[in-house]
């Protein structure tokens, strides 16, 4: 009787080290994965903020652009519209359209930067070359978190499928992590050059 | 003959997977010191200077500023690269991720300072553009890249000034680790483990034997100790001899004249001490 008893104990405390190893490390990675996605958000709305002070400054310059610089608002106000929580993630649908969003607002303002270089004079001016710098800044982090994320996010989904994980994914209701999706022409950072 | 077919089957198999990495520059594994200067665009005294200079702004300040030239960029994106050295080299403490590279390709003309996450608010994006654009371009332009670099570097540092002091003197022992000095740690932690397990083991059967002999001359049929029991004790002073050792590591690794020096040429470079880096910083030529 007491036999059996120690047995049953094995094989729990087994069971546990097993199985409790891999949840434990399954919330490890799925954390990873939201503090990256924290990160994805952080730099994006970085360059909602810049926006307001790049349009007051082109305004400045740039009066007769007003379908352009509108474009870039209208866009802007669009991508603070958009409902954000952590839950997009697991809904490869909401990302992509979070994704499709901002890059509405990335080719209004490439076209916006495009339009600027026929202003010297606003391209000579010190307020907006500082918010070029930072705006190629914010595109560049944006590129970085984004890669981070999905690095995160496939070493996660990988973690979850793979035997013995995919039990206790399934057990623990651990979903699958979208991801954003590769470039895609007007997905592209607006490109500024010095010369 | 199935098992050629097979063969060539994995050959064929393993070609298709070798796609040639789409021009990703290769960078060394660690630096040569503050200064990695590939192609001997700097002078050897202007190297020798920024590695003094730099050591001492470690020294003081903690923060790590690393220079790289290299010859060309061989088709790869700037920022792409510079992020990939960054998070190879990790310049900047843990936790603190201050560290700066300043990157420099020759060939493509092309300079990049990638700013860590933890001097983000020292070194704007802007300040930055305008130390590359005002200040180290017309330098290079003109050949002068011993200026272009000393000066540059020193308005970062003026920049940077004091922020983030390192950490106070109380208890040194606390610092972080550097990943070679924790990997060396677990290793020697690994082989203690072992060792103290090998002898506890042999006077647990030493013992164990002698016990029995002991029992069986005097006719006593109660065992000492039960299995169970045995193996509380056992893990119980496992664990405290461990932790016994791993207090003596610490203090051998701190008592040693504080560490710094002896690995390399000067000041003791160790290399970047993980810090992390997330985009910051800008790019210009020249």
């Amino acid at each position: 009787m007491k036999k059996i008893f120690l047995i049953i104990l094995g094989v729990l405390v087994l069971l546990m080290f097993l199985f409790g190893g891999r949840y434990n490390r399954l919330v490890m990675s799925e954390e990873a994965v939201t503090s990256a996605w924290a990160q994805v958000e952080n730099v994006y709305q970085r360059r909602a903020d810049l926006i307001p002070n790049l349009v007051e400054t082109v305004k400045g310059y740039a009066k007769h652009e007003r379908e352009t610089l509108e474009s870039v608002v209208e866009a802007r106000s669009k991508v603070s519209k958009m409902e954000i929580s952590s839950d997009l993630i697991n809904n490869p649908n909401a990302l992509a359209q979070f994704q499709s969003v901002q890059g509405e607002l990335s080719s209004a303002l490439s076209r916006l930067m495009v339009v600027v270089e026929r202003y010297p004079d606003l391209k000579a001016s010190q307020n907006f070359l500082a918010l070029q710098t930072q705006l190629e800044g914010t595109e560049n982090r944006i590129t970085v978190e984004r890669k981070r994320y999905n690095d995160a996010a496939r070493e996660f989904n990988t973690l979850t499928r793979t035997f013995p994980n995919n039990i206790v994914a399934g057990m623990m209701g651990f979903g699958r992590k979208a991801y954003f999706k590769a470039e895609q022409g007007a997905e592209k950072a607006p490109s500024v050059s010095f010369s | 003959m199935i098992r050629r077919l097979c063969l060539f089957c994995t050959g064929l198999f393993l070609f298709c997977c070798w796609v040639p990495s789409a021009q990703a520059i290769e960078f060394p594994e660690r630096p040569d010191g503050y200064v990695t200067d590939k192609v001997d665009l700097l002078s050897p005294e202007t190297v020798i200077r920024l590695n003094r200079l730099l050591a001492g702004f470690e020294r003081h300040t903690s923060n790590q500023i690393f220079i790289a030239i290299f010859p060309s960029l061989e088709g790869d994106n700037l920022e792409e690269a510079s992020i990939r050295l960054a998070e190879k080299w990790k310049p900047g403490q843990k936790g603190k991720d201050n560290g700066v590279i300043f990157l420099i390709f020759q060939k493509e003309k092309k300079m990049r300072i990638e700013v860590g996450y933890g001097l983000e608010a020292v070194l704007p994006d802007a300040f930055v553009g305008n130390v590359i654009q005002q200040i180290v371009t017309g330098h290079f332009r003109e050949g002068r890249y011993d200026e272009g670099v000393l000066l540059g570097v020193g308005s970062l540092m003026k920049s940077i000034g004091d922020e983030h002091q390192p950490g106070s003197g109380i208890l040194p022992a606390m610092r972080e680790l550097t990943p070679a000095e924790r990997e060396a740690m677990e290793k020697r932690n690994q082989t203690i483990f072992g060792f103290v397990l090998l002898i506890l083991l042999i006077f647990f059967i030493v013992d164990y034997i002698r016990y029995a002999r002991y029992r069986h001359e005097h006719r006593i049929y109660k065992k000492r100790y039960g299995f169970w029991e045995w193996w509380f004790r056992f893990a119980i002073l496992l664990f405290v001899l461990s932790m016994l050792f791993r207090i003596m590591f610490y203090m051998a690794l701190f008592s040693r004249g504080g560490y710094y020096g002896g690995r390399s040429g000067f000041g003791g470079f160790s290399g970047g001490r993980g810090g992390g880096f997330g985009g910051g910083g800008a790019s210009g030529g020249w």
